[in-house]
């Protein structure tokens, strides 16, 4: 044997030695048996009621001023507060505001109470001059501050706290808009070096817990000993990222997570944790359906500026069938462009299935006997279900009226797809849409607001960017009154609209994407707030 | 002339030829993320915006300056080792390379030692009997290892060791109850200091768990470029008439093989390593996204998907110069090691 490899007395005690290290590190890191996730004791870990949350979103800022992504909103629900909160019901009630907001008579002068309990993580008072600090802020340098700035003119602090905002003209939707996530309050002392830029890895705000650690893939809360509100009822959370849909479904198996949210989950995954939460293993907790699925049809140029041919396409999808190949159920399909969640209920406005009366269309369009519309379907290449989607409709077709059109499924990476959208690239295209808001207004307006039309033809606007150009007379004027309106009259108007919209067809909805979050059995079921965010603070373990 | 000066006139001109290599780098991926179809804007806005928020921020980031003044500046700034400031989280790029540039050389460099051992030790297991079980064993192995697609077998590992098993970890690079250590970036150096100065080993532990199934699967996964490398040359230094020599002088086969055959064909090894430590800076992306490893092949293709465009400049400039520095080291380890070399 060489001489390298012989096992001298000196060697063996160094290879047990850093065999025991090896095995002793392996054991204090691996997740105990039957109890909670990967929890060690040591001096740089969380505390052991801590609560790891696992999802795909990475998060690159935490400034309420960047967040524009699932998870960075996520994250600033638990570190911070709205002026007004999103019950599950979608009920509006007052969070740092005191009372709901008061409107003058000319509807636009709003005065908001605010409470005068309420501290920052830093330990400086929260007052109207803090919330006003915050959300001139936003209106300088937010991403998402065009959400606003045509409708606020100007924020000032009325009194220490009472906070007054005067608009640009009457918004009904403002109490909805003040629950946005990004209009939390930050400490002006914490933030006085960045009135002008973001401060991406740090918060100090008002919420339940306290960012104690912050990288794009994890984040550490700690709950504020000092907060206004009910205490969390969790020692701590812990979130986490992961890069895709098995190393999720991987870490909720394996134990090593408490929580997993379903935002990145590929279906058949998510499919596993319903049938395991069905069997007891794992408890479950949905939020409210605000997520929808749709086609956009480019209606400024054949085949779809035949609105026939809209209609045919309209009757020839099966939604029930493709919800149930694409999601095995965990899409409910969808045949209205808002919600039923944000409007009275399901309605059912879209044509329905109906393969007879699709080939009438189609026949009359000029189509079916021995010509066959080639039709190019554009979809997001790096979605899954998007391809599924594309393909259970594409053999749907080819079974119903494959005489008549055929599918050519055309996969495109997302970012490409939303530069080109409103060049008009695409003749049907399948995209998702989620309002700012919980209102019917921020499912219609960002698919048919029009600045500039030609008779049917949207030139500028919304509906362009869309990628559909469709518009028709009297629509933008009706949108535009609806915001001076409330109540039932208002949305007797925006429902008048969705029924203008279906009976041309420029978009056709799908599904309905429900979110939903899994926790571990010794978990209490995980609950979601009214915009669809999971409540950090309610998760606790069961006695 | 000598053979040193004649070593320092070539590093010299390999080192020369850096910056004009670099420039043409940075100038390629400044032209071609602007010929992309796709827009930074729509990344942090959504397609929803309306044109004057877009426009807002197209000037806020600087987009709306003509093509050839945004590239001037962006010189300038990489001039004065500026790389910017990420669109997307409107951090300095030098700070996010600076966090995920150590977990892409952590993972690559103890996968490219895994590979390294396991490929040359069953590259040379098969060297007594050419042709017999052994050696067929090794072809195979080398031949299979290489030609496993990447993206399937770190699903299947993760699948079988994480999923099913319960073994290891499924991605990450700590536990997520365990604060990362502070220090280089290497979280193996950094806990094992840690540790040393604490006596609680819970860091390295979890650094060692979450780093056995990406690294093992990117050491399978090069260790056949190893075994294949190291058969063939061993087995042509074999044939050689200096190997012949020795034998002819009555050497025993195994000083035959371990003095005079077995340095001679690591040479070429040592070049492979070269081009396989190059690759694997930027090349692991695969593994780091199955893996979720935070390094620098992750967070270029999220940033590519973003259209970050400081971002990808920056990594792809970074890497670019890693890789340079590497080659270049390695043509010099080689001729220094091979008195045959001319330069």
């Amino acid at each position: 044997m060489p001489r390298l490899l012989r096992l001298t007395p000196r060697r063996t005690t160094f290879l047990t030695a850093a065999a025991t290290l090896l095995l002793t590190g392996c054991q204090a890191g691996s997740a105990p048996s039957g109890g909670g996730a990967a929890t060690v004791p040591g001096p740089a870990d969380s505390p052991s009621d801590a609560l790891v949350v696992a999802t795909s979103a990475r998060v690159g800022s935490v400034d309420p001023v960047r967040a524009s992504t699932f998870g960075a909103t996520q994250l600033l629900s638990a570190v911070g507060d709205p002026l007004y909160q999103l019950e599950p019901d979608g009920d509006l009630v007052p969070a740092l505001a005191s009372e709901l907001p008061r409107v003058s008579s000319d509807g636009l002068t709003v005065t908001i109470p605010l409470r005068r309990d309420v501290l920052f993580h830093d330990g400086t008072p929260f007052d109207a001059a803090a919330m006003v600090f915050s959300l001139e802020r936003f209106l300088a340098i937010g991403t998402l501050s065009y959400l606003l700035d045509d409708r606020i003119e100007s924020v000032r602090a009325r009194s220490s706290h009472e906070l007054e905002l005067r608009l640009r003209r009457p918004t009904t939707v403002l109490p909805q808009l003040l629950s946005t996530i990004n209009l939390t309050p930050v400490s002006p002392t914490a933030y006085r070096e960045y009135g002008d830029r973001a401060l991406a890895d740090r918060f100090v705000g008002t919420g339940p817990y306290r960012l104690s650690f912050f990288s794009d893939q994890q984040q550490r809360l700690e709950p504020f000993e000092r907060y206004w509100g009910d205490r969390p009822r969790n020692g701590g959370i812990v979130l986490v990222s992961l890069g895709n849909s098995t190393a999720l479904y991987g870490a909720m198996r394996s134990g090593e997570v408490d929580v997993l949210l379903s935002t990145g989950l590929h279906e058949d995954h998510q499919q596993a944790l319903v049938q395991r939460a069905d069997r007891g293993e794992l408890r479950e907790g949905q939020g409210p359906a605000l997520e929808i699925g749709y086609l956009t049809l480019h209606t400024n140029q054949p085949p779809f500026n035949d609105p026939g041919l809209r209609q045919a396409l309209a009757h020839s999808l099966d939604r029930e069938r493709i919800t149930d190949r694409v999601s095995q159920g965990l899409r409910a399909p969808l045949r209205d462009l808002v919600p039923p969640a944000v409007s009275s209920g399901a309605r059912g406005i879209w044509p329905a299935y109906d393969p007879g009366r699709a080939r009438s269309l189609f026949r009359q369009a000029g189509y079916c006997d021995g010509k066959v519309l080639e039709l190019p379907l554009t979809f997001r290449s790096n979605i899954p279900s998007d391809r599924l989607m594309v393909l259970t409709w594409q053999a749907q077709l080819a079974r119903d009226l494959g005489d008549c059109i055929v599918l050519q499924p055309n996969g495109m990476e997302s970012t490409t797809v939303y530069r080109q959208l409103g060049e008009g690239a695409f003749p049907a295209v399948m995209l998702d849409w989620r309002g700012a808001v919980r209102d019917p207004e921020a499912y219609l307006f960002p698919l048919l607001s029009c600045s500039k039309a030609e008779g049917g033809r949207c030139l500028k606007g919304e509906s362009a960017l869309s990628g559909s150009f469709w518009t028709a007379p009297g629509l933008q004027e009706d949108l535009l009154r609806s915001e001076g309106l409330a109540g039932a009259q208002r949305l007797q108007l925006l429902d008048g609209i969705e029924r203008r919209t279906a009976a041309a067809a420029p978009y056709l909805p799908l599904w309905l994407v429900t979110p939903r979050a899994w926790a571990r059995r010794q978990l209490a079921a995980p609950r979601f707030d009214g915009n669809g965010r999971l409540l950090l603070q309610e998760l606790h373990r069961l006695p | 002339m000598s053979r040193r000066r004649a070593l320092v006139r070539y590093l010299a001109a390999r080192l020369g030829l850096v910056p004009v290599m670099l420039w043409l780098i940075a100038s390629l991926v400044f032209l071609l993320l602007r010929v992309a179809p796709g827009d930074p804007v729509d990344a942090v806005l959504g397609t929803r915006a309306p044109e004057a928020a877009r426009a807002a921020l197209r000037s806020q980031l600087g987009l709306d300056q003509p093509l050839l003044s945004q590239y001037g500046s962006f010189l300038l700034d990489l001039l004065r080792g500026d790389l910017g400031t990420s669109l997307n989280s409107q951090e300095p790029v030098s700070r996010i390379i600076g966090q995920s540039l150590p977990a892409s050389l952590e993972l690559g460099l103890t996968a490219l030692l895994l590979a390294a051992l396991l490929g040359l030790t069953v590259g040379f297991s098969g060297i007594a009997r050419p042709e017999g079980r052994l050696d067929l064993a090794g072809r195979l192995y080398g031949i299979g290892t290489y030609a496993l697609p990447p993206f399937w077998a770190a699903m299947v590992v993760q699948l079988i060791f994480a999923v099913w098993l319960g073994w290891l970890p499924v991605g990450g690079r700590l536990p997520p109850t365990l604060l990362p250590p502070e220090g280089t970036g290497f979280f193996l150096v950094d806990s094992l200091r840690n540790g040393l100065a604490t006596g609680h080993w819970q860091q390295l532990g979890g650094t060692i768990r979450h780093l056995v199934l990406p690294a093992g699967t990117l050491a399978l996964l090069l260790s056949g470029i190893f075994t294949n490398a190291l058969r063939l040359n061993l087995r042509r230094a074999l044939a050689s008439d200096y190997v012949e020599a020795a034998r002819s002088r009555g050497l025993g086969e195994a000083r035959v093989v371990l003095r005079h055959a077995l340095p001679n064909a690591l040479l070429p090894v040592l070049t492979i390593t070269g081009i396989t430590v190059a690759s694997l800076i930027g090349g692991a992306l695969l593994i780091e996204v199955t893996y979720s490893w935070p390094g620098i092949a992750a967070r270029l293709q999220e940033a590519i998907a973003q259209r970050d465009y400081p971002l990808v400049q920056g990594i792809v400039v970074v890497v670019a110069a890693l890789v340079v520095l590497v080659t270049v080291t390695v043509d010099l380890l080689v001729a220094l090691l091979d008195p045959r070399i001319r330069f």
